[in-house]
């Protein structure tokens, strides 16, 4: 068999073998749970109320920071960098961080309002309200992304026509510009519902305490207690497997054919308009930014350097003795630290690896199951973490293979959950490649391993590893999956942050949360730092 | 083609003074002063970079100017002076994009409706209009497809049937032929002016294609660095250029320094290497060049009076005719002729040019 084939049989056969099974095993193990989800409908109630809040909130804050920066703010390029922050910080830091400022009792914002200004106000975080405020502006980024990618391609000759015959700015809004984005709009909320169906730990720090729980914080009870109720806690998996299937119908459904390229004309300029609705503009993405990134981290940072919480200066005392226990006492630390670099590089190394495999066969392979192996990958993308993580288990309890507790079983749910991210990039990179750079070589004599050898994967390089490194930072931070998989020897940092938020000092758990984001910018820094130096030598 | 469309009595005017229009600190429009009357298709003609772009999109109210005033059916609609300024959609006014701007999300008859409907007009009028406008550009039969199954040239129908639906004013068109092939080009170029001269449309029209400019325009101004550098009929335009700029923009090939002599009544003009051409008054005081078409160049092999004599250096072969390039003495001269008139390079030629088609530009 030539080279080109075995690359296409092998990649839809690992691929399959990543996704099927798991899935297979929770649509099955999901009708043999006794319709457990059946006598709890509040609990399905709360995980809707969840999925619609969070979707419907981040994309009105997406969508908005969008249209607010594209057409050029002050500082737009680095708000632009600051509004996906979240991509690389787990909702879990986030949810702390927000517990530490809006807890109704401790909450830093509550003691200021309380006792430094003595009025009667309370804002309560750890709500179902917070729950999907915190969830909402976590999973903003994306709808972001899709949103201002979709903008961007809008010819604005398309607006101007509309000024010119008449319509007035909100009316060009509502008539024009939000129908066109609607595709990505609909795309966008498709991906963030299934990330707030399956999200744990924000329902998790927020929602428990005050009697909020969802499908995904129900699994996890299920599987904590002795002996695990798997088969109630897979009924729970089948639910959410359900209503992300009939989402991604819905979706179809609505969208139909309808796809506007509209990627012909100019581009969007900087505006002409007077600079106060740039500023408001700049402000509301400033909102943004410190709602969901610059609050709960210096939160967090607060709350792991003083001795106790209060809003008074006088009294406050910083102290190192969170930073000392969690990183010389605290037993699990080092541990955590070493599991989650290797697993957070094995991860982004595979996925980088397989991702550019699938793009590959997809976009410039001839053989007849590429559309198969496109929908394959692309699968886990409509599937919550948690999910997956109960089918592995079924999976894996049943193989007389030595995986289940090791690192080798997390490392499987990892790249399953992230291939989806490195195959869209991948082929977004091999799609900016013409094909006659790779036949070129051919030509000229190169055999195709050759060619791709020397050719493709060198231009894909830089791509790949910009993908590595946004791959590693989410590894590193994966809570869903890992708190079902995980063993005391295979433990990583987020399930030791988690770990010690169930059992701990709080400030002990601020303080791991920020060594756990050390350790992310630490490699990711190091890694950009080597390929710049390669880049200058 | 049977048109009953609403046609306006006198179609609104367009008046602009002293614009100024800057980009960041860069002036990109200085001081220009247009005017059309109604029905008058006046094009604003220049290369790329001389502002005709960003007039028109400032007539439309897309872009805010530093100075000046326009008005519009003699409703100001901007004014440095006083502050007024009106936006896009209170300048009744309706426009052609180059990149047509047919929004994809829509049927075509939603397109051609959009303006009548932002407007606030009645159903039945905007049923009645839309087909009308439909029916002028020979659309008709699809006024329910979705815009995005439309060709190139039906896109640009549409564009133009939206643009005239709304009964504008003014309507302001940016190269809207410029996407097309040149076969499309032509024909779409003939039935707009048929449609302008039928309904009597007032337009702005932005080119760089000189000949599109002299078929279309009832007027055009030529615009070079944000300024006006002529403005007149074609046939001004066209026969007597006000200067190289000009004269070079509108295909005069040759451009040649020369001194003004007086023979007798006559006037002469006396090019480098002893050559004289014979010219048309008045006699201008400062230095001149004098400018002729290759075509208006009359050549023959044999000895003519009053002819000059050149050596054909190059000849390129365009099917009816034949350009030749000619060395009279330091002198090149470009001449086009029949394709049967023949030659081969190297010959010795008589040429000369008929006074009329000569014209004295500054140098």
């Amino acid at each position: 068999m030539r080279a080109e084939n075995v690359l296409g049989v092998g990649t839809t056969a690992v691929v399959a073998l990543l996704v099927l099974p798991p899935l297979a095993a929770v649509a099955a193990g999901g009708t043999a749970g006794g319709f457990a989800p059946l006598h709890h409908l509040d609990i399905v109630g709360n995980t809707l109320l969840l999925a619609f809040g969070a979707t419907a909130g981040a994309l009105l804050i997406g969508g908005g920071l969008a249209l607010a920066l594209v057409r050029g703010v002050p500082g737009g390029a680095m708000l632009e960098r600051l509004v996906v922050m979240p991509l690389y910080l787990t909702p879990l830091l986030t949810a702390i961080g927000w517990s530490w400022l809006a807890s109704p009792h401790s909450g830093l914002i509550n003691l200021l309002l309380r006792d430094t200004f003595g009025l009667p106000l309370t804002v309560n975080i750890v709500s179902p309200g917070g729950v999907v405020l915190v969830t909402a502006l976590a999973a903003t980024p994306l709808p972001f992304l899709l949103i201002s990618d979709a903008l961007r391609g809008i010819d604005v000759a398309m607006l101007e026509a509309a000024r010119v015959h008449g319509a007035a700015p909100l009316l060009v809004l509502r008539r024009v510009t939000l129908p066109l984005l609607l595709p990505a709009a609909l795309a966008a909320a498709l991906l963030v519902m299934v990330q707030a169906l399956g999200m744990f730990s924000v329902p998790a720090v927020l929602g428990l305490p005050a009697g909020f729980p969802v499908a995904t914080t129900q699994i996890y009870q299920l599987l904590d207690n002795y002996p695990p109720r798997i088969g109630e806690a897979t009924a729970w998996g089948g639910l959410l497997l359900g209503i992300a299937a009939l989402l991604l119908l819905a979706q179809s459904a609505l969208l139909g054919t309808r796809s506007f390229a509209t990627i012909t004309g100019k581009a969007f300029r900087p505006s002409t308009k007077p600079p106060r609705a740039k500023v408001l503009r700049a402000g509301f993405a400033w909102l943004y930014v410190a709602l969901a990134t610059v609050l709960p981290i210096a939160a967090l940072l607060w709350a792991a350097s003083v001795a106790f919480a209060t809003a008074d200066v006088r009294l406050m005392r910083f102290t190192a003795q969170h930073f000392a226990y969690v990183l010389f006492a605290y037993p699990k630390t080092w541990i955590a630290v070493g599991n989650s670099v290797l697993l957070g590089a094995l991860t982004a190394t595979l996925v980088s690896l397989i991702g550019v495999a699938v793009a590959w066969v997809v976009l410039r392979g001839r053989g007849r199951g590429r559309p198969v192996l496109d929908h394959l990958s692309m699968l886990p993308l409509s599937m919550p973490a948690m999910v997956f993580a109960l089918g592995l288990l079924w999976v894996y309890v049943r193989l007389p293979l030595p995986i289940y507790g090791t690192l080798g079983i997390l490392l499987i749910a990892y790249v399953t959950h992230y291939l989806p991210f490195g195959v869209r990039a991948a082929s977004a990179a091999l799609r900016q490649l013409h094909p006659e750079l790779d036949e070129v070589a051919r030509v000229s004599g190169a055999t195709w391993l050759h060619a791709m050898r020397r050719i493709s994967l060198p231009l894909l390089r830089p791509t790949v590893i910009a993908a590595w490194a946004l791959l590693f930072v989410m590894a590193m931070q994966e809570v869903s999956s890992s708190i079902l998989l995980y063993s005391s020897r295979s433990v990583v940092l987020s399930v030791a942050v988690f770990d010690l938020w169930e059992n701990g000092n709080p400030s002990d758990v601020a303080a791991l949360g920020f060594v756990q984001l050390a350790v992310g910018f630490v490699v990711v820094g190091l890694l950009l730092r080597a390929r710049r130096d390669a880049a200058l030598a | 083609m049977t048109v009953t469309f609403p046609v306006k009595a006198a179609s609104a005017a367009l008046h602009i003074e002293a614009l100024v229009v800057a980009h960041g600190t860069t002036r990109v429009v200085h001081g220009l002063d247009i005017q059309a009357r109604p029905g008058e298709v006046v094009t604003l003609l220049g290369p790329s970079g001389c502002g005709k772009t960003t007039t028109l999109r400032a007539i439309a109210g897309l872009e805010t100017p530093l100075q000046g005033r326009i008005a519009i059916a003699g409703n100001t609609v901007f004014d440095a002076a006083t502050g007024i300024d009106l936006p896009p959609e209170r300048r009744g006014l309706s426009m052609v994009f180059q990149s047509y701007a047919i929004w994809p999300h829509m049927t075509v008859f939603d397109n051609v409706a959009f303006g009548l409907r932002a407007r606030g007009a009645k159903r039945a009028y905007i049923a009645d209009a839309v087909r009308h406008s439909l029916e002028s550009v020979g659309l008709a039969q699809l006024a329910d497809r979705p815009a995005t199954r439309l060709s190139g040239g039906q896109q640009q129908r549409v564009a133009l049937a939206r643009s005239i639906a709304c009964n504008p004013g003014v309507i302001l068109l940016d190269e809207p032929l410029s996407n097309l092939d040149a076969q499309l080009r032509l024909a779409m170029r003939a039935e707009f002016k048929a449609l302008q001269r039928q309904l009597g449309l007032t337009a702005i029209y932005v080119t760089h294609d000189q000949e599109e400019a002299l078929v279309l325009s009832d007027r055009i101004v030529v615009m070079r660095d944000g300024k006006v550098e002529q403005s007149g009929t074609p046939a001004e335009i066209h026969d007597a250029p006000a200067s190289r700029f000009v004269a070079d923009f509108m295909g005069v090939r040759n451009l040649l320094p020369c001194r003004i002599a007086r023979d007798g009544g006559h006037l002469l003009a006396l090019l480098a290497g002893g050559v004289a051409l014979p010219v048309r008054g008045p006699a201008p005081d400062s230095p001149v060049c004098i400018g002729f078409r290759p075509s208006a160049v009359v050549l023959s092999r044999d000895p003519v009076p009053g002819a000059c004599t050149a050596t054909l250096t190059g000849a390129t072969y365009l099917g009816d005719t034949m350009q030749y390039e000619l060395a009279a003495g330091p002198l090149t001269i470009h001449a086009r002729v029949q394709a049967r008139f023949a030659m081969a390079e190297g010959a010795a030629v008589y040429w000369s040019v008929p006074p009329e088609a000569c014209f004295l530009v500054p140098a």
